[in-house]
């Protein structure tokens, strides 16, 4: 995962092309030493592409995560410590958000607005709100039931200690988990709107689009969509193994035992 | 109880230098070690000790549950088979036909899809071969066996519909189904109230007269082990210490572990001011425990040099009395502690520092918008309001001096916790009023709160959750310091580490999480962050009884200690009556919400009782045969009048189903709410439950 980043940052300086630049005379080219994943129609080196494509696909799973999170995790932890109406008020308001196909929601932002990075984010993250909230939700109602929180309220601690002292950091681990799970997602997602022509609009590089890109074209040449894909799993199974690794490290008992 | 006529010297369950190490990544940790001992058929033993001695893998060994981290080695002789080494199929087949097993949680024990008659009736298709609908009929006429009078109706049940006891019952007939000849009970009266333990323990020891079933019965609770068993195996840390007939190891304990087990036991007695139980110091060690030299050593109050240096070999007396400690012969019996006396303070009414009246308590089960029905009766179709209430405490009333302890005794369920959450304002009371120092605790003005929550502080049952897991001990300590501004940010260390004293563990658990500290040690951090505030009043809601005896010991003095040196009240809250008055100077006893007698410590522990306080004691009382209790189960009912009505044994008639009882005084500080003449229950016959059971037996 690091490496991923590592690589994502300095796509500039590793590509070994412009990823723009088109190389007519090497159209289609397979994978070899000199265009480690080929060449598409226009003869722009895939692999450059890709490199700068993952820019995109992790800025963009990262800040519709982090959106999602900020909303969501206190959206969740008011739910869940007040109980009651407020419960009842933010848990419905947000099921009537989860009622919707996810993709639609998206598709009817972005159809209605002009297309941009920032936008796809936003949009793929507020969608990610409910569940977030949901789990923090149910994380927080599980705490509750702690006797130490009680011993806090006994104290009569005030409303943000007990939120952001005594409840958020029990809540960290499961968060790390869904969040990096939510990461998957939003790249997946943008990559889908990419395909679909509602992301990121061409000629920029995402991995999404040069998947669209290359469907015409599988016959002939399967590495121009086959390499963003691969790309893309990699990505997915590197972010998963973050969140469970940052799960056992923040957990102190986990690592007590050993 | 105890008399042997059905045992036989034929050896049933034999086991041989049982050694059980369990590996893990990088350590071998020892859980049992050259463990010997002997069940003859139709005999039973108990294997006693604290958690973590061990007690409960010697169980998974006969029953093969270790799993693959386990090392066994010796010998299991069941039957005069060795066990150990044979073919997993073919012992599956020999366990679940001639061992039954049952274990501590009747409440997960039971799978909640399957009705219980099919889950009593699975063994008996699995291993003897039956028809369904046979075994089902057989699973019902186990569950009459079991002294469940509407055996039909529970057989059709899902385990949610039943109480502990019923599931535990429910749990002793599917392990009794094939007839096995051992029945191996891992703790299984320790979730259940005393009340109903009481039940199971006669049920337990009629089905042994009946079946001549062996048992081998596994427990920490030394009393019950008593009403039950013929022998007795003690555990420590890993090693058996002591092993011999069950009167002999109470009676006359020899080891020096045995004795601090039994000397701290708290006595169902008031006890006065200055007595303090006898504790064994230290704590258990973790493994590995030393390897050569006695375990107990570093705990034992008569050990010398030697000690932790020479093996210990099993010694065996004469009479076939075993014992793990080279100078048993001349040991005296377990130091007390002694503290000077104090004079017992004199409590006036006038000067109450909490002042209950009246306090009520009702919970909706249905909250928010499940309270919402559709009704459908009356013309057309409306939506109501209709919740569900439950009142959890009822019309409660007392006082409690400074410096003076309120115990409070009740099973679970009859709104205790409730009611000390309600006079910290932890939850809102429905109606009458708790009064702090002169002052309505729930009209309050939010300035005055803070005054209010510092002086009355809590201390929980639930070591394992009373402390945040991601806080440090001495951040746990610094905030309530901080919050009500207690200590200058500098002095604070200092403070923490002299609270850390106060509660007799060293200033370096500053430092440690939670999860670092054993039980004890938690629930002396936990006392110390109620102590923090220095408060004047603090609720005890159950401290002591999710610890092992010896631990609970030196809580109990630690909080006596506590008591006599900043002169606080507490509000003591325990389902053992023993405990509660080992610690309090007056106590309550509940039921259902009600306070049905309330008294000097001695009072209640003397006649006239009520009878609710007359089934505790007769309950946790040892020796004494629990005659008002039946091994039968109790049928609910509700009931307008007192609440106590359905399961009395002194009931004298309709009065009591449809009149509340008054709350009468006997002395200026004792008083009981029951319609009988309590002069005369004194001389009421006991009703013979015993009797009815043979009956029962031999129809």
């Amino acid at each position: 995962m690091l490496i991923l980043i590592v690589v994502a940052a300095l796509a500039q300086w590793i590509a070994p092309f412009p990823y723009d630049q088109m190389h007519i005379r090497d159209r289609f080219a397979p994978p070899n030493f000199h265009y480690l994943a080929g060449t598409d129609e226009y003869g722009r080196d895939v692999f450059s592409r890709l490199l700068i494509g993952s820019q995109l696909s992790l800025a963009l799973g990262g800040t519709a995560t982090l959106i999602s999170m900020g909303i969501g995790v206190p959206l969740g932890l008011i739910a869940g410590y007040r109980r009651g109406i407020t419960d009842e008020a933010i848990m419905r308001s947000l099921d009537v958000m989860l009622a919707f196909p996810p993709i639609m929601l998206v598709l009817l932002i972005l159809a209605v607005t002009p297309p941009s990075l920032i936008k796809t984010a936003v949009a793929i993250g507020v969608l990610a709100v409910a569940p977030i909230a949901r789990v923090t939700r149910s994380v927080t109602l599980d705490l509750m039931s702690g006797e130490f929180i009680e011993a806090a309220r006994a104290r009569g601690e005030r409303l943000h200690y007990m939120l952001l002292r005594e409840l958020l950091p029990n809540i960290w681990p499961v968060l790390m988990v869904e969040g990096s799970l939510r990461v998957v997602f939003a790249v997946l997602l943008g990559a889908v709107l990419s395909f679909l022509g509602f992301g990121v609009q061409p000629p920029a590089a995402d991995w999404g689009l040069m998947i669209s890109n290359g469907r015409a074209f599988v016959d002939t040449a399967p590495w121009i969509s086959l390499a963003p894909g691969i790309a893309m799993s990699i990505t997915v199974i590197a972010i998963s193994l973050v969140g469970d690794g940052l799960r056992e490290v923040l957990d102190p008992k986990l690592g007590a035992r050993r | 109880m105890n008399d042997p006529p059905y045992s036989s010297s034929e050896p049933l369950l034999d086991i041989r230098n049982l050694t059980i190490r369990y590996r893990e990544a990088d350590r071998q940790i020892t859980a049992v070690r050259d463990a010997s001992f002997t069940l003859n058929r139709g005999g039973s033993l108990a294997i006693v000790g604290e958690s973590g001695s061990g007690k409960s893998s010697i169980a998974g060994a006969v029953l093969d549950f270790l799993g693959p981290s386990a090392e066994i080695s010796g010998e299991i002789l069941f039957e005069g088979r060795e066990i150990s080494g044979l073919a997993p199929a073919l012992r599956r087949r020999m366990l679940g036909r001639r061992i039954g097993a049952v274990f501590q949680d009747p409440f997960t024990a039971l799978n909640p899809a399957l009705r219980v008659g099919r889950q009593i009736a699975e063994p008996m298709v699995e291993h003897l071969g039956l028809p369904l609908p046979e075994a089902l009929d057989r699973a019902e006429i186990a569950l009459r066996e079991m002294g469940i009078d509407h055996a039909a109706e529970v057989a059709r049940a899902f385990p949610h519909q039943l109480s502990g006891g019923m599931k535990q019952r429910a749990l002793i007939a599917a392990a009794l189904a094939c007839n096995p000849s051992l029945l191996i009970l891992d703790e299984p009266t320790t979730a259940l109230d005393v009340t109903v333990e009481a039940q199971i323990l006669r049920l337990l020891s009629r089905l042994r007269r009946d079946t001549g079933v062996s048992l081998l019965f596994i427990s920490h609770n030394l009393g019950v082990v008593r009403r039950l068993c013929d022998d007795v195996a003690v555990l420590y840390a890993s090693q058996l210490v002591e092993f011999g007939e069950v009167e002999r190891v109470l009676e006359r304990p020899v080891h020096p572990y045995s004795k601090g087990l039994l000397a701290s036991r708290p006595p169902l007695a008031a006890a006065s001011r200055g007595s303090r139980l006898a504790a064994i110091a230290g704590q258990m060690p973790t493994a590995p425990a030393p390897e050569a030299g006695c375990v107990f050593a570093p705990r034992c109050p008569f050990h010398e040099p030697r000690c932790s240096e020479l093996p210990q070999p099993v010694v065996i007396s004469p009479d076939g009395h075993q014992v793990r400690c080279w100078k048993s012969a001349g040991l005296g019996p377990w130091p007390r502690q002694e503290i000077a006396a104090i004079d017992e303070p004199v409590f006036r009414r006038g000067d109450a520092l909490v002042n209950v009246t009246g306090l009520s308590k009702t919970f909706d089960k249905r909250a928010g918008f499940a309270a919402w029905r559709l009704s459908l009766t009356g013309g057309r179709p409306r939506l109501q309001r209709r919740p569900r209430r439950q009142p959890a405490v009822n019309d409660v009333s007392f006082s409690i001096s400074p410096g003076e302890v309120l115990g409070l005794v009740g099973e679970s369920g009859c709104g205790k916790s409730t009611l000390g959450r309600l006079l910290l304002r932890l939850l809102q009371q429905s109606d009458g009023s708790v009064e702090f120092d002169g002052a309505d605790v729930a009209r309050l003005p939010s300035q005055a709160l803070g005054p209010f929550r510092r002086q009355a502080q809590m201390v929980f049952q639930n070591v394992g959750s009373s402390l945040n897991p991601r806080l440090s001990v001495g951040e746990a300590l610094e905030r309530p310091l901080a919050l009500f501004n207690l200590a200058r940010p500098r002095e604070r260390i200092k403070r923490v580490e002299a609270l850390l004293e106060m509660v007799q563990l060293p200033p370096a658990y500053r430092k440690r999480y939670p999860h670092q500290l054993s039980g004890g040690e938690r629930q002396r951090v936990a006392i110390a962050r109620a102590l923090a505030t220095e408060p004047r009043f603090i609720v005890c809601d159950e401290p002591v009884s999710a610890l092992d005896v010896s631990v609970q010991a030196t809580i109990v003095n630690l909080l006596a200690d506590l008591r006599d040196e900043f002169g606080l009240s507490y509000l003591f809250i325990s389902h053992d009556l023993a405990v509660v008055a080992q610690l309090s100077d007056r106590v309550a006893v509940m039921y259902r919400g009600q306070i049905c007698e309330i008294g000097a410590a001695a009072e209640v522990l003397a006649p006239p009782y009520h009878p609710y306080t007359r089934m505790l004691l007769a309950s946790a009382a040892d020796d004494e045969p629990a005659a008002e209790l039946t091994d039968r189960a109790p049928t609910p009912a509700a009931s307008a009048g007192c609440v106590f009505a359905a399961r009395c044994p002194h009931k004298i008639g309709p009065v009591c189903d449809t009149d509340p009882p008054p709350l009468r005084s006997l002395s200026s500080s004792h008083a009981i709410a029951c319609h009988l003449d309590l002069e005369r229950q004194l001389v009421l016959p006991r009703p013979d439950g015993r009797l009815a059971v043979e009956a029962r037996a031999t129809s």
